[in-house]
C-alpha cells in the first residue's frame, strides 16, 4: 500500500531485551521499560522526544553531540540521555529553560560551521541538523560565520551511488559507527583530532578506492546532507513509499521503494524488516535502475525461426500464436514433448501459476526449477534426515550461536546483510569453522579471525563432514540424550557403526582432503562443545556429485550434537535467489506437488485434481538436465522458460546450446533480451519486482509481500501472461490478483493455510509453516519434534568424484559470486555496479601461475574436458594451489563452457564446485567466444531491426 | 549410444553406489530401485530397461539386480 513518505520513528538507541522491567517517570509520564535500556529510548517510548544528532537507534549509543542532555532530579549536571540508562525510580525532565539554553548553545556552534543553503540542499525536508535546529529554537549565530571553517571542502563523487560532502559533516560519527556495528566493514574513521576532525574512507582515499562496499548504511544514518544518495540529489526527496521486498538474493530484505509518482527514486531498508532489520547491500540498495532500463523489451515477439528478425505482436497474437505450436507439437511428439521451467526470481503466485498449466494445461509433469542447480540437494538432504526442505532457523538466530560453522558459503558476498549479522556475533566472541577450498572474506577480516580453517580440496565434503563426525563419535562428544529423545535408534547405531570405522578418522582423511587431522579433531572438538552451534552452508556444499550426501552429512552433525530445535543452533542452506525458496515450495519440482508432497501420493493428488478440475499425471516429469538431454535427442520439443537464463547459468554451455537449438519452440518470459532468448521463438516481456503484487520467500522461510510500486512496462504482470496462455490451452484460470492465487495456495498447502495477503498486511511477514498449529508462523522448525517424527541419521559414505586433477587437466576450478555483481549478472550489469566488476577473471595462485608463466592481468586459457574459455588472471592467495576460482556474472566470460555435466547423484545439481581444467597463457579468444561474439551480434542485429520496423506488428 | 542413454547409465550406477553398493549390493539395489520410480520419468525407466534388455553394458551389479527384479518395467 502507497504510504506518504515520512521518516521511521528513531528511538535514538537499539532495544534491550531484559526479563526485568523498570519504572521511571519522563516529564511526568510514567513508563515501564526493560532494565539496561537508555533514558533516551524510554523517552521516546513515553511518546516525549529528545533532541538529538549523532545517536540513531541502530546503533549503540556515543555521546558526542551533547544535545541530548536532560535534567534527572537528584543528580547534579545534565547527562546525556542516550548514554545514561533508566533506573527504577528516576524523575527525568527532557524541557527546561536551561536544557533549552545549553541546546541552542550547542546546535550555534554546529552552524557556526555549516553551509546556511537549506533551501537548495539536496535533503531539504529530511535532514535531521535542520529539525533539530528547529526544535532547539536556534535564532542567530552569534559567533559570526567569518572565522576558519570547512565550507570550503570538495565532495567526494567516486561513488556512483552517493555523494560525500565534508563540508557539511558535523563529525557525529554515525557513518563511522554503521560502517562498524551494522556492516562490519571498518571502512571509515575519524582522521585527525579537534578542529582538523574528519570522516576518512580506508587510508584518506576516496570512496570508491576504500573498503567501502557501497552498502548505504552510512547514508542511511547521516543525519546532514553530507552523505546523500545521488537520486535525491537529482530528483529531490520522495513523497511517497511502498514497503517491498527485494528481488536480488536469498536474505529477501525489506526496502521502502520511495517514489515520486511512478518513479523510484531511493531504496531505504525497512527498519521494521525480519530479516534484514533495516540494513542492505549495495545491490539491493543501489542497484534498482535496471528494472527502467533502455534493454527492457516492453512488447511480445515471435518469429518462426532463431535466424529470424523479431516480429512485435499484441499480447492477443503471442498468446494464439505460442497456445497452437504447443498444443502443434504435442500433436506430433506427443504428451511429454514439452515442459517449462519456472523462475526462482518471480513471485510465488507466478510460479504457482506456471506449475499449474504444466500440470493441468499440458498434461504432465514436466516443470523443473533452478533450484536444480543450486539447493535441489538440500531439499533431498533435508527432507531424507530432518523431513523438511528447509532451513531451520531465522537469520536473527546467529546471535545467540557461540560455535559458527561456515561451510562451501561466502555470506559476506553473497548474502552481505546475512554476513553482517554473522560478523557482528563473531565480534561478541562467538566462534568461526570455515571449511572451504577458498580463504573467504570471514577467513580473516577486521576483527574477526576464523579458529579453523579448513581449506580442503575441492570435492571432498564428504569424507570431511565424516572425519568431523568420526571425532565426535568416538571422542564421545555426542549429546545421547538429545539423540534417545528425538531420533530413529535403530538407523543411529547403524550409522555410528558406519562412521566409527578407521576409515573416517581425519588421520585417514587428511590425505583426500588436504587438511591436517589435528586441525580437523580441534574443529570437531569446537563445535561439539559449543553450547549453541548453528552450521550455514551455501553451493559450496551442494553443487558436487555427492552434495545430497553432503547436506546429509550436515544434518546428521547437528543431531548428533543436538544442535536443532531452539535459536542459535540449526541447519541453515544459505539459498541463493530472493525466491528460490518459494519456487520449490510452489511446486516446482518435477515429481511433487506444491508442499513438497510427491506425485504418487494419491490424496494429495485427489486434492488438486478437485481444486483444479483435472486428472493429473502421477509419473514424475523431466528435470531440467533431462530436458536438455531429450532435446539434444529429439523427444523434447518446446519449452517455457520463465524467468530463466539457462543459457548462461547452466553447465557445459555447449550442450545447452545444443539443446535450445534443437527445440521447435522455445517460450522466453523475461525482462531483457538474455542468453536464452538468443534462442527463443516467443519472447513474452516480463515485469520486474516493482511493477507487480505477490510474495517472495526468503532463506528463512520468511513469506514478504512484494508490492507494485510502478504498472508493469509490458502493460501486464507475469501471472497474467501465465493465466493468458493457460486460458487459450483450456485451461481455465480466473484471478482478478495475486491474492486470489495465495489463497489458492493456501487451501492446497498444509504448511500455508494460514497465509494471506491480509496477515502479511498486518504482521509484515510470516514465517511458514503458518497454519492452525503456528498461526503466526514458525521461526524455529524441529522445537519439539522432527517434520518426519523422529530424526534420521543417513549413511554418509565419501565417494569419490569421477572429476579428478589429472595430467591433461592438472587444476581443479571451482565458481562461486561476489558483492556487486548478482548471478548471470541481468540485473546488475545494467547498472552502476559494473564499476565494481567489469569482468569475470580467474583467480590463481602465485604457484601456480609462475609455472605456467601467467602474470597477473594476462589473457590465460581454461579448457576443460567440456570446452575452453578465455578471460584475464589475477593472482590470488585466496585459492590453494592447484585450485583456481572464477565468477559466471558476465556471459562473455564463458565459465560454463569449461563447466561439466557431472552432477549430484539424487538430483542432478551439477557439480560446478570441481572442474579439472588446465590453464595456459594465450594471445586470442576461445573458438567458443569468437562464435559465441557473432551470434549475439546476430541477435542483436535481429532484435534491432524488429524493432525498427514495427509495421510487420501483426503479420505472422 | 544417444545422450540422454548414456546420461541415464551413469545416473543409475550413481544413486546405486551412493546407496552403498559397495557394502551390501542388494540393499542399495532395492534403495536405487526406489529412488528410480520416485524421481525418474517413466520414458527415463523404460529407456534404461531397453538398454538393459539389449545388453546392458557398463551397468553396475545392483542396477543389473534390480532390473532384473522387475522394478521400473516398461508400461
Amino acid at each position: 500500500m502507497l504510504q506518504y513518505y515520512e521518516p521511521e520513528k528513531d528511538y535514538g538507541t537499539p532495544a534491550v531485551v531484559s526479563t526485568n522491567q523498570v519504572s521511571l517517570s519522563i516529564d511526568g509520564i510514567e513508563v515501564s521499560v526493560p532494565e539496561g535500556t537508555s533514558v533516551m529510548r524510554a523517552a521516546a517510548l513515553a511518546g516525549v522526544k529528545v533532541p538529538k544528532l549523532c545517536a540513531t537507534d541502530s546503533m549503540e549509543h556515543f555521546g558526542s553531540c551533547r544535545i541530548c542532555t536532560v535534567e534527572i532530579a537528584g543528580r547534579k549536571g545534565y547527562p546525556t540521555s542516550c548514554t545514561t540508562l533508566a533506573e527504577e525510580g528516576m524523575a527525568v525532565n527532557t524541557h527546561t529553560p536551561e536544557l533549552a539554553r545549553l541546546r541552542r548553545n550547542v546546535m550555534e556552534l554546529y552552524i557556526s560551521d555549516h553551509p546556511l543553503d537549506c533551501l537548495t540542499c539536496p535533503t531539504n525536508g529530511d535532514c535531521e541538523l535542520q529539525d533539530t535546529a528547529g526544535e532547539v529554537g536556534l535564532r542567530d549565530v552569534r559567533y559570526g560565520f567569518d572565522g576558519a571553517n570547512h565550507l570550503h571542502k570538495e565532495k567526494d563523487t567516486s561513488n556512483p551511488y552517493f555523494t560525500f560532502d565534508p563540508s557539511k559533516c558535523i563529525v557525529c560519527s554515525r557513518c563511522v559507527r554503521a560502517c562498524e556495528e551494522t556492516q562490519g566493514t571498518f571502512a571509515l574513521t575519524i582522521d585527525g583530532r579537534g578542529f582538523d576532525s574528519k570522516v576518512s574512507a580506508g587510508m584518506d582515499e576516496d570512496f570508491l578506492a576504500s573498503e567501502c562496499v557501497s552498502c548505504g548504511a552510512c547514508v542511511k544514518a547521516c543525519p546532514t546532507a553530507t552523505l546523500t544518495e545521488n537520486t535525491i540529489i537529482e530528483h529531490g526527496v520522495p513523497d511517497n513509499s511502498v514497503v517491498t521486498t527485494c528481488a536480488y538474493c536469498g536474505v529477501g530484505c525489506a526496502f521502502k521503494a520511495e517514489v515520486k509518482g511512478n518513479t523510484v527514486v531511493r531504496m531505504t531498508p525497512y527498519k521494521d524488516g525480519k530479516a534484514n532489520e533495516g540494513h542492505a547491500c549495495v545491490k539491493g540498495r543501489f542497484a534498482f535502475g535496471y528494472a527502467t532500463h533502455p534493454d527492457r523489451i516492453t512488447q511480445p515477439m515471435i518469429r518462426d525461426s532463431i535466424d529470424d528478425p523479431w516480429q512485435v505482436v499484441t499480447w492477443e497474437q503471442v498468446i494464439d500464436f505460442t497456445a497452437k505450436r504447443l498444443r502443434e507439437i504435442q500433436g506430433q511428439h506427443g504428451r511429454n514433448s514439452i515442459g517449462a521451467i519456472t523462475s526462482s526470481r518471480c513471485t510465488n503466485e507466478e510460479v504457482y501459476l506456471v506449475q499449474k498449466l504444466v500440470r493441468a494445461g499440458f498434461g504432465n509433469n514436466n516443470v523443473d526449477t533452478c533450484a536444480r542447480v543450486c539447493h535441489s540437494p538440500t531439499g533431498f538432504g533435508l527432507k531424507t534426515t530432518l523431513g523438511e526442505s528447509a532451513g531451520t532457523q531465522t537469520f536473527a538466530s546467529v546471535a545467540k550461536a557461540d560455535v559458527i560453522v561456515v561451510m562451501g558459503a561466502n555470506p559476506t558476498e553473497a548474502h552481505p546483510v546475512f554476513g553482517s549479522r554473522l560478523k557482528k556475533r563473531l565480534r561478541e566472541g562467538a566462534k568461526l569453522i570455515v571449511i572451504d577450498p577458498r580463504s573467504i572474506e570471514l577467513v580473516s577480516s577486521p576483527h574477526i579471525s576464523a579458529s579453523h580453517h579448513l581449506d580442503l580440496r575441492p570435492g571432498t565434503n564428504v569424507a570431511m563432514l565424516n572425519a568431523l563426525a568420526h571425532v565426535i563419535v568416538t571422542e564421545g562428544l555426542h549429546d545421547e540424550a538429545f539423540i534417545t529423545r528425538r531420533c530413529e535408534e535403530a538407523a543411529f547405531k547403524e550409522w555410528v557403526d558406519f562412521i566409527s570405522e578407521s576409515g573416517h578418522a581425519p588421520e585417514e582423511a587428511e590425505a583426500m582432503t588436504g587438511v591436517a587431522a589435528a586441525e580437523v579433531r580441534a574443529a570437531a572438538r569446537l563445535y561439539a562443545s559449543a553450547p549453541n552451534g548453528a552450521i550455514y552452508y551455501g553451493l559450496g556444499v551442494t553443487e558436487h556429485s555427492q552434495g545430497s550426501t553432503a547436506v546429509m552429512g550436515i544434518a546428521n552433525l547437528a543431531m548428533l550434537t543436538g544442535n536443532i530445535g531452539r535459536e542459535g543452533v540449526g541447519v541453515n542452506p544459505m539459498r541463493g535467489q530472493n525466491n528460490v525458496q518459494g519456487s520449490c515450495d510452489m511446486g516446482s519440482f518435477p515429481h511433487e506437488l506444491p508442499g513438497y508432497r510427491h506425485l504418487s501420493d494419491d490424496v494429495t493428488r485427489a486434492l488438486f485434481e478437485k481444486e483444479w478440475q483435472v486428472e493429473l499425471d502421477p509419473e514424475p516429469g523431466m528435470r531440467i538436465p533431462n530436458m536438455f538431454d531429450a532435446a539434444v535427442d529429439g523427444d523434447f520439443r518446446a519449452l517455457y522458460c520463465q524467468g530463466e537464463d539457462v543459457a548462461q547459468s547452466d553447465p557445459n554451455t555447449q550442450h545447452i546450446q545444443a539443446a535450445l537449438t534443437a527445440l521447435d519452440c522455445l517460450i522466453v518470459q523475461d525482462i531483457f533480451l538474455n542468453e536464452t532468448a538468443k534462442f527463443a521463438h516467443v519472447f513474452l516481456p516480463g515485469a520486474s519486482f516493482l511493477e507487480k503484487d505477490g510474495t517472495f520467500i526468503n532463506a528463512e522461510r520468511r513469506i514478504s509481500p512484494v508490492r507494485q510500486v510502478m504498472p508493469p512496462l509490458s502493460g501486464k504482470g507475469d501471472w497474467e501472461v501465465t493465466m493468458a496462455l493457460a486460458n487459450a490451452l483450456d485451461c481455465p484460470m480466473d484471478y482478478q490478483h495475486p491474492s486470489q492465487i495465495m489463497d489458492e495456495i493456501a487451501r492446497l498447502t498444509p504448511t500455508f493455510t494460514g497465509v494471506s495477503y491480509d496477515k502479511l498486511d498486518k504482521l509484515g511477514s510470516v514465517q511458514w509453516p503458518c497454519n492452525d498449529d503456528a498461526p503466526l508462523g514458525t521461526p524455529t522448525m524441529h522445537v519439539d519434534e522432527f517434520v518426519r517424527g523422529e530424526g534420521f541419521f543417513a549413511l554418509t559414505e565419501f565417494v569419490p568424484t569421477d572429476e579428478h586433477a589429472n595430467r591433461k587437466f592438472p587444476l581443479l576450478m571451482t565458481t562461486g559470486r561476489i558483492l556487486s555483481q548478482y548471478n548471470v549478472g541481468a540485473q546488475t550489469r545494467r547498472t552502476e555496479n559494473t564499476r565494481w566488476h567489469e569482468e569475470d577473471v580467474l583467480d590463481i595462485h602465485a604457484h601456480d601461475a609462475q609455472e605456467r608463466g601467467i602474470r597477473e592481468g594476462d589473457w590465460v586459457g581454461i579448457e576443460s574436458r567440456a570446452g575452453n574459455t578465455v578471460m584475464h588472471a589475477r593472482i590470488s592467495d585466496r585459492v590453494r594451489p592447484g585450485v583456481v576460482y572464477t565468477t559466471f556474472h558476465h556471459p562473455e566470460s564463458g565459465a560454463n563452457v569449461v563447466t561439466t555435466d557431472n552432477s549430484d547423484w539424487a538430483t542432478n545439481c551439477p557439480e560446478y564446485k570441481v572442474t579439472a581444467v588446465q590453464v595456459s597463457k594465450v594471445t586470442q579468444p576461445s573458438n567458443w567466444q569468437a562464435r559465441q561474439q557473432q551470434f549475439d551480434q546476430r541477435q542483436q542485429d535481429l532484435l534491432a531491426s524488429s524493432r525498427e520496423a514495427p509495421e510487420h506488428a501483426g503479420t505472422s | 549410444m544417444p545422450a540422454q542413454v548414456e546420461h541415464l547409465v551413469t545416473m543409475a550406477n550413481q544413486i546405486a553406489l551412493n546407496f552403498g553398493e559397495r557394502r551390501n549390493m542388494p540393499l542399495a539395489s532395492e534403495r536405487a530401485a526406489a529412488h528410480i520410480e520416485k524421481f525418474w520419468t517413466r520414458a527415463m525407466r523404460d529407456q534404461l530397461v531397453k538398454y538393459w534388455q539389449d545388453g546392458g553394458e557398463g551397468l553396475s551389479p545392483a542396477v543389473e539386480l534390480l532390473l532384473q527384479q522387475g522394478v521400473s518395467n516398461p508400461a
